[in-house]
């Protein structure tokens, strides 16, 4: 956006700025942020959103399809299912706890990711070694093998699926942060600070952390989109969330038993998913070409 | 050369007996009696009991168990399922070539499709081809693999009847079990009706193959574009460009070679990927492989099997990995160390 200038002054945006500026040139990105915020809403909102309680049965209207239907009722209007709750209901109270879950699980491997990353990349020698090679080759057992075995243990259950699903998204950000801190350590201001007398805590926490607090966040929605189709898709094998549960994924193998009748019963949740995971997406590419963008200058 | 072999088996053996820990930790760590899930036998006789205690050793410390344990498992003796009652390395090695077959050919198929469309998409960057097939390829990977399949399964399964529901071929046709691969076993065998059971197998392999190959193939696609994206400015392009070579010559000769590269490497991080999607695909499509009897396991409590699958997969993938990892290393030893793709 040009902006009115009546004296030769230069506009210097900061960082960020330069990124949200680059970022909207993504017409794209910026249609997946709101569907996001749309989805982010939900979360925050569900229970004055949703017209009925999403495990509420209504006995006398069972099965009544969409209201676009000929003989669906506006009431409901996506219709009820086969004991009669509320899909819309469902939907809305499902997309809060797929993406809110997704969301608090990414947080946490974050947090955990970023600290044994920054301890294998600011350390050296063995321990370093063999922390990095070992978790390499360890982590890439895949997600649902990590959750088979969680379940095994603890028992079906939502909770025991996020475990899973928190353990098997921890290494993709200690590799970042550990790429990512071995190459700042070698830089300029990295050194300057060494020499001002810095210990390693204030070296990481004060010199390197804001400059990677970017990378976080593109790293972070691409956990997002992996949380969200994990999370659904141990729900739909019935490992992680339970049947009377609003879960996106649990919902979707609800609505297996009734596919015949009510196809919708299936279109629905699915396309939840996929819509919702889309937007991540899509905002994840946009934030990376921005940011992309914004280093070659 | 030599120095990276060496490292990489150093690696290797050492995920491998830290996966074995693991595994014999497990058998502590499932409810139960820490014997009867190692052998997954009911031991309601005391002398049978005295006897597989004896087998494992189960009165030593922890470290002579282990050690019996670690014998065992080089035996090839892997302890019973609770619920067949069969060995478990024989089921293991029955149902794991399943799941590599369909892996397999999805990789491959999506190799096949992906790396040229990314091809033509970083050639074109930023337009409308590129945009295009960018836009179907993040639609690709959004997709959740298991609505995919569902959806597959009632376009072409239920309303058209193209292609089987469920299962790996007929139960007409009796396929001799050799490699555990079906197209190789019918092909080797001498059945009377060879062709019909090659077409019968290949139809209830489609929508499988399709539903992995549909979301591996947009990742293939995307990291292809973005490495043909980054090589095409660097200087030796440009150079072979100034020495006046046309742009096919350019590309055929410098930009692929150098825009593969990065993409072997990233293989191995799309194998956890691959297999994860076939395990929850087998399970829609009563595909018999691993995954769908590791899940089945889960649902009948079956700890041996649990146990035994766990660490069957485990080292599958991690051998896999450091094997391309390694193979990646000898391939560009300009690599640096630990350096991954960016999608």
């Amino acid at each position: 956006m040009p902006r009115f200038s009546l004296y030769q002054e230069e506009y210097h945006p900061s960082p960020l700025q330069h990124t949200w500026l680059a970022f909207r040139q993504s017409h794209v990105a910026v249609i997946g942020l709101w569907i996001l915020g749309f989805f982010a809403t939900l979360v925050v909102f569900a229970p004055l959103i949703a017209p009925f309680d999403p495990v509420q049965q209504h006995t006398d209207t069972l099965l009544i399809p969409p209201a676009w239907e000929p003989n669906g009722s506006i009431e409901h209007l996506f219709g009820t299912d086969s004991v009669g709750r509320d899909v819309l209901s469902r939907l809305v109270y499902g997309c809060r706890m797929t993406l809110g879950i997704s969301l608090i699980l990414v947080l946490l491997a974050m947090l955990v990711g970023v600290a044994i990353g920054a301890l294998a990349g600011m350390t050296r020698g063995v321990r370093s070694s063999v922390l990095n090679h070992l978790l390499d080759s360890l982590l890439a057992i895949p997600t649902l093998l990590i959750a088979i075995i969680i379940v095994a243990i603890l028992g079906v259950g939502l909770v025991n699926s996020m475990w899973a699903i928190s353990l098997a998204l921890i290494p993709q950000f200690v590799h970042n942060t550990r790429d990512f801190v071995r190459n700042e350590m070698k830089k300029d201001y990295v050194t300057a600070a060494r020499l001002d007398g810095a210990n390693k805590v204030h070296l990481f926490f004060i010199t390197i952390l804001p400059n990677m607090v970017e990378m976080l966040v593109v790293q972070g929605t691409m956990a997002l989109s992996i949380a969200i189709l994990d999370i659904s898709a141990l729900g739909f094998l019935g490992l992680g969330a339970q049947a009377p549960s609003p879960e996106l994924g649990t919902m979707l193998s609800e609505g297996l038993k009734i596919a015949y009748m009510s196809p919708s019963s299936i279109a629905l949740p699915g396309s939840a998913i996929f819509v919702m995971v889309l937007s991540v997406n899509l905002v994840g590419d946009g934030l990376r070409s921005a940011l992309r963008n914004r280093m070659r200058q | 050369m030599f120095r990276f072999v060496l490292r990489h088996f150093n690696l290797y053996v050492l995920t491998l007996l830290v996966l074995c820990i693991f595994s014999f930790w497990l058998a502590y760590l499932f409810p139960g009696d820490p014997l009867v899930n190692l052998t997954g036998l009911t031991l309601n006789d005391p002398a049978d009991y005295q006897a597989m205690a004896q087998k494992y050793h189960m009165d030593s410390g922890i470290l002579v168990q282990f050690w019996h344990y670690l014998v065992l498992l080089w035996d090839g003796d892997w302890g019973f399922s609770f619920s067949s009652g069969l060995p478990l390395y024989q089921e293991i090695f029955d149902s794991l070539p399943a799941t590599v077959e369909l892996s397999t050919y999805a990789l491959l198929l999506s190799l096949l499709i992906g790396i040229p469309l990314g091809f033509l998409a970083g050639l074109r960057h930023h337009r409308t081809t590129d945009n295009a097939l960018l836009a179907a390829s993040v639609v690709g990977y959004s997709t959740p693999v298991f609505w995919l399949a569902l959806l597959m399964i009632l376009l072409f399964s239920l309303q058209l009847g193209w292609f089987p529901l469920s299962g790996r071929i007929s139960l007409l046709f009796d396929v001799p079990h050799d490699t555990g691969f079906i197209l190789v076993d019918i092909w080797l065998s001498d059945m009377p009706n060879k062709g019909a059971a090659m077409i019968n197998a290949v139809q209830h392999m489609v929508m499988p193959v399709l539903s992995i190959t549909i979301v591996t193939t947009a990742i293939v696609l995307r990291l292809t574009r973005r490495a043909v994206v980054e090589v095409m400015p660097k200087e030796y392009v440009q150079a072979a460009y100034a020495r006046g070579l046309s742009k096919h010559q350019v590309i055929l000769r410098h930009v692929v070679r150098n825009a593969m590269l990065p993409i072997l490497p990233l293989l191995a991080m799309q194998s956890t990927i691959l297999l994860t999607n076939a395990m929850i695909v087998e399970v829609i499509y009563s595909w018999p492989g691993i995954g769908n009897w590791l899940i089945q396991a889960i649902y009948q409590r079956d700890y041996p099997a649990i146990r035994a699958g766990m660490l069957a997969v485990s080292t599958l993938v991690v051998s896999l990995t450091i094997f391309i990892d390694l193979l990646a290393r000898i391939i560009d030893p300009t690599r640096e160390r630990g350096a991954r793709a960016k999608i």
